[in-house]
């Protein structure tokens, strides 16, 4: 280092004695990393091959990947503890954002990567997951189910479906379920006591009561998730099927277009004047989070909210939210979004992932799992189990909407069915909430425009009939 | 890169006469390198063509489908509107960070006693990972728990609800951008304000022209190899934004802020329809490549008087 | 006088907002990460009203931090010494011989290709390839694929060094009776190691930041590096802002350190060594 260098001396800010000093320092941290890099490269791959080889012998591990929501809380935090205590299985439970894990969970199951042994998933996946093979068909591997499980939620892991209209290719195969039941999760009502004297009945009884009672921005009448993609559809699916709409018909014709559809959207659009100003851009947690400072009157969300409503941790409302089915008006319709368990195709374990689900959904854990803080439970004794009911007052209208609930299309491409509508009602709502009138007009080409679009894919896809 | 330089002498002489072989040919050298690249690079890039001729079916290849997903991106609308977003979103980006940039190194060039301090403050924006940025923002611009709206109420603009409408959501990618990147410009700028050659300003000085005057009919023109080098990374480097979308927006509201990027990362990874994600992409690449040959064009240039 | 009085304020007005608009969004992120729920929700406070270490607790409990930057410790540092090895080789052979045909022009553009290639056009085959080989969320994967695209750069970085470094110093060596080999290593490659060092830390840089590749290539907190780590916690069901916030904090720490140390070349880094 005694010879000038001339590669620097164009540098004008500062002194050469100090920058050389830094960066030799730089120079030395940056060799020490690369050490510590090596050895944790070598510490590394000696364990992961550890965890291969111990998860082949009996018992072993498993691996669930799982998407972040509310209602799995207690899977994660007690019923995994209790099951690796009971059996001896290591259970590693992962979750990440629900967009991210849809498609971990696809690659990893297309590529049998083999990282994942149980899927938890949204019931709109097991077609596309069951089609491609990317979930075992549980029939086949002798998965046992117990009978005691409410048959509309046990339904949603079956492949072709048992009802409603089916692809062509798969017209005529019999239906095998691949994946089981964890939670019924489906939408509810949840509305603030002080405003309302009993649940409302009707969408017209919400918007009366919001009229009368709502001042905004102190308290608003109705919260929703307005984000594009799946949350908006979320939102706009209870109304589509009261109004009489349906997503797509027997044929597979796009049905919210018409004039059901378009009321539904309209319903929603008259509550603009009522919610926060920011709802297009809302997912679940900031449309919650108005209810839970007792800023909201109503609202529609799933089951996971029931943990949180009288957690006083986050709640300001504490036993003031009640719990009903999602309102009528030519008919009941609330969403079922159950969430399922597959296994994954390329599992290391599915014994020990089989011996989990088995267990997990048994009417014992059930019972457990419902009196244990009110969740979703998928068994029928469990939703009426009078210790559990007792505690958790809702567990009457999960049951209730369960029964009543309207599935989703069954096709692989549905995912993308909710994406083109998402994106078309986010639309719909952001320009309703900016011209503030003609929302007839607007509700009316964006869901048209939706349903060719959806039309238009279909056919790029072959055709389903 | 420690590890090469000590380890070689201590091997002995065995060693040493290998590596004396190696380096004495520029094509072994060369090799490793090579290959590396063709293997990351090339062999990706061909392959990637060539699945944009594929047609997908729920993530499995499922043949060949000639033009296909070329002709069915054409006539998707969603693409030609992403495109069209790209396109303003660099445009607008590029230009707003170039003009501030600018604006900044021109400050700073004559205020040298602060200007440590000023240049790592001011570069701090660009050195985190874009996802980073995108977070950073979502604090900011967040309706409920952010400083964007209270900032606007308390100066009386109403409150903006910045990523819920497409204008505002727009715009507000756009100041991301502007803020994470502008300090590569203004650094890129001001080095090369520093390397001018200072006779012929002085000399117009001399003549009594204005600053202005100087700064149009001398220090631009001077500049602009530089300026041009800075200006064409930046757009080729803004046709790619991701990470920042994928973490504010993922694109919405509706399509207001989807760019090639997300829409075809979305077609791809959450729709399984990688052919068609390929398509869209290799339709950017001829952009990028033309893009590119402009930029190494101007690089060299900017390499020989900089260095001249 | 007065006139260029003025001018000297507007200037450092200007120059002060720059720094406020530059700096603010962080400090804000960093007063979320300390505050408590309850409080990020309670309106704009620019100091955490009851500091709590919390999210950070929950951060490296709850949402393996702690695994994402093992991960990107090990991926970065790996991939950023072999990229140094492979490219500073050839920007060797580049920058001291004169090769057949002019290819000495056109390794250095097709190096810069490679460099300027968006991420998202090579995304799709690589995953499709890497499939294939079984490297989906391994580290060892994202190691191929950051070594192999960063090798581009650090020829362009040290092939630009290197040439810098007169030729006679090296001859002088040979001459004396040092080999080439000798004459590398006991001149050539002290004299560039501040520019080894300089390249080393924008590889680290550019590779630790990367999310596109990381994103889509690995799936559990075994591969997954920070910025992924980073965007797994903004939930669509439920957005945790404080971990969010910590974890925006962690993940930017360690890159804001590296890039003050390196400040002075970042020019030449940002333009591969067109501007200096």
């Amino acid at each position: 280092m005694t010879k000038p260098n001339d590669a620097f001396r164009r540098d004008s800010l500062g002194g050469r004695l100090t920058r050389r000093k830094v960066i030799e320092r730089g120079a030395i941290g940056a060799a020490g990393l690369f050490g510590a890099g090596f050895l944790a490269a070598c510490g590394g791959s000696s364990k992961s091959s550890a965890v291969t080889s111990g998860s082949k012998s009996a018992g072993g591990s498993i691996t669930i990947g799982s998407f972040q929501d509310n209602a799995m809380a207690p899977f994660r935090d007690t019923f995994i503890k209790r099951f690796e205590k009971e059996t001896g299985i290591k259970v590693k439970y992962n979750e990440t954002s629900y967009d991210a894990w849809y498609q971990n969970a696809k690659n990893d199951g297309l590529n049998k990567t083999g990282a994942y042994d149980i899927y938890v998933m949204d019931d709109n996946w097991v077609p596309e997951f069951a089609a491609s093979n990317i979930i075992q068909n549980l029939d086949e591997i002798g998965f046992k189910v117990n009978p005691d499980i409410l048959p509309k939620g046990l339904e949603q892991g079956y492949w072709p479906p048992k009802s409603g209209p089916r692809l062509k290719d798969f017209a005529n195969d019999d239906p095998a379920l691949y994946a089981i039941v964890i939670i019924d999760d489906v939408e509810l009502l949840y509305y603030h006591a002080d405003y309302f004297d009993e649940a409302p009945k009707t969408w017209d009884d919400v918007y009366s009561a919001m009229k009368s009672k709502a001042k905004p921005p102190k308290l608003y009448g109705w919260s929703a998730r307005g984000v594009k993609g799946n949350p908006i559809v979320m939102t706009y699916l209870p109304l589509l099927n009261s109004y009489g709409g349906e997503f797509v018909r027997e044929d597979w014709s796009p049905g919210f277009a018409g004039p059901e559809g378009v009321g539904a959207l309209e319903r929603l659009m008259s509550f603009i004047p009522y919610m926060p100003a920011g709802v297009a851009e809302f997912d679940t947690d900031q449309e919650t989070q108005v209810l839970l400072q007792g800023k909201c009157m109503a609202l529609t969300e799933y089951t996971g909210l029931v943990h949180r409503v009288d957690d006083r941790k986050s709640s300001q409302v504490v036993g003031k939210i009640k719990m009903a089915a999602t309102p009528t008006q030519e008919k009941s319709g609330p969403a079922i979004g159950t969430f399922v368990c597959g296994i994954a195709s390329g599992a290391q374990n599915p014994e020990g992932a089989k011996r989990f689900l088995e267990w997990f959904t048994s009417s014992e854990i059930q019972r457990d799992f419902a009196r244990g803080d009110g969740s979703a439970a998928v068994t029928k004794s469990a939703l009426t189990d009078p210790q559990a009911v007792k505690d958790f007052r809702w567990l009457p209208a999960i049951a209730d909407a369960v029964n009543n609930s309207v599935p989703k299309p069954k096709t692989p491409d549905e995912p993308k069915f909710e994406d083109i509508l998402g994106t078309h009602l986010n639309q719909a709502l952001v320009e309703a909430i900016q011209k503030k009138s003609g929302y007839t007009a607007i509700a009316k080409s964006h869901l048209t425009k939706a349903a060719n679009e959806i039309a238009q894919f279909i056919k790029q896809q072959g055709g389903y009939v | 890169m420690g590890t090469s330089s000590v380890a070689v002498p201590a091997r002995g002489r065995r060693g040493s006469e290998l590596w004396a072989r190696l380096l004495a040919s520029p094509w072994l050298l060369l090799a490793p390198a090579a290959i590396a690249l063709a293997a990351v690079a090339a062999y990706p890039l061909i392959y990637g063509v060539r699945a944009s001729f594929h047609a997908y079916r729920y993530g499995r290849d499922v043949g060949s489908a000639g033009l296909e997903n070329y002709r069915a991106i054409f006539e998707d609308h969603t693409f030609w509107t992403a495109l069209g977003t790209t396109a303003k979103y660099v445009a607008l980006a590029v230009s707003i960070e170039t003009l501030l940039g600018l604006g900044l190194a021109l400050l700073v060039a004559s205020q040298l006693r602060f200007s440590r301090f000023i240049r790592v403050s001011l570069v701090l924006p660009m050195t985190v990972a874009p996802v980073v940025v995108g977070v950073i923002w979502r604090l900011m611009y967040a309706s409920d728990i952010g400083v964007v709206n209270p900032l606007f109420s308390a100066l009386g603009l109403g409150k903006p609800n910045v990523l819920a409408n497409p204008g505002s959501a727009f715009l507000g990618v756009v100041a991301v951008d502007v803020w994470e990147w502008t300090p590569l410009l203004f650094l890129i700028i001001l080095a090369g304000l520093q390397s001018l050659p200072q006779e012929p300003i002085e000399a117009a000085r001399v003549d009594g022209a204005g600053p202005v005057r100087v700064f149009f009919d001398h220090t631009l023109p001077l500049l602009r190899p530089v300026l041009m080098v800075a200006v064409v990374l930046r757009l080729i480097d803004a046709v790619g934004t991701f990470d920042q979308i994928f973490v504010l927006t993922k694109g919405g509201p509706g399509t207001a802020t989807q760019l090639i990027s997300t829409y075809s990362y979305n077609t791809a990874f959450q729709f399984t329809q990688y052919g068609r994600g390929m398509a869209m992409v290799v339709s950017l690449l001829v952009l990028v490549l033309l893009l590119t040959i402009v930029a190494i064009k101007l690089m060299r240039n900017a390499a020989a008087r900089t260095s001249s | 006088m007065s006139r260029e009085r003025a001018l000297a304020v507007a200037r450092v007005a200007v120059l002060g907002v720059a720094i406020v608009v530059a700096l603010f969004p962080f400090w804000w992120m960093l007063v979320t990460s300390l505050k408590q729920p309850v409080d990020i929700f309670r309106g704009v406070s620019l100091v955490p009203q009851h500091p709590t270490g919390d999210n950070y607790s929950r951060l490296f409990g709850d949402y393996h931090m702690g695994s994402f930057l093992v991960n990107s410790l090990i991926v970065v540092t790996v991939s950023v010494a072999v990229s140094l090895v492979l490219g500073t080789l050839a920007a060797y052979a580049l920058a001291r011989f004169r090769l057949r045909f002019g290819l000495n022009q056109s390794a250095l553009v097709a190096a810069l290709l490679v460099r300027t290639l968006p991420p998202i056009l090579l995304v799709i085959p690589l995953y499709l390839t890497l499939t294939k080989y079984g490297l989906l969320n391994t580290r060892l994967g994202l190691i191929v694929i950051y070594g192999g695209l960063n090798t581009s750069f650090v020829i362009w970085m040290m092939q630009s060094f290197l040439e810098e470094i007169p030729k006679d110093i090296e001859e002088a060596a040979m001459v004396d009776g040092d080999s080439r080999l000798r004459a590398l290593f006991r001149v050539v490659l002290p004299l560039a190691a501040p520019g080894i060092a300089a390249t080393a830390i924008f590889s680290v840089i550019t590779t630790y930041n990367d999310f596109l590749l990381a994103l889509t290539l690995t799936s559990t907190p075994a591969a997954q590096t920070v910025p992924v780590g980073v965007s797994t916690l903004i939930g669509k069901i439920q957005i945790e802002w404080g971990p969010m916030a910590a974890a925006g904090v962690v993940g930017a720490l360690p890159i804001m350190i590296f890039a003050i140390i390196v400040q002075r070349h970042f020019v030449r880094g940002l333009t591969f060594g067109a501007v200096k």
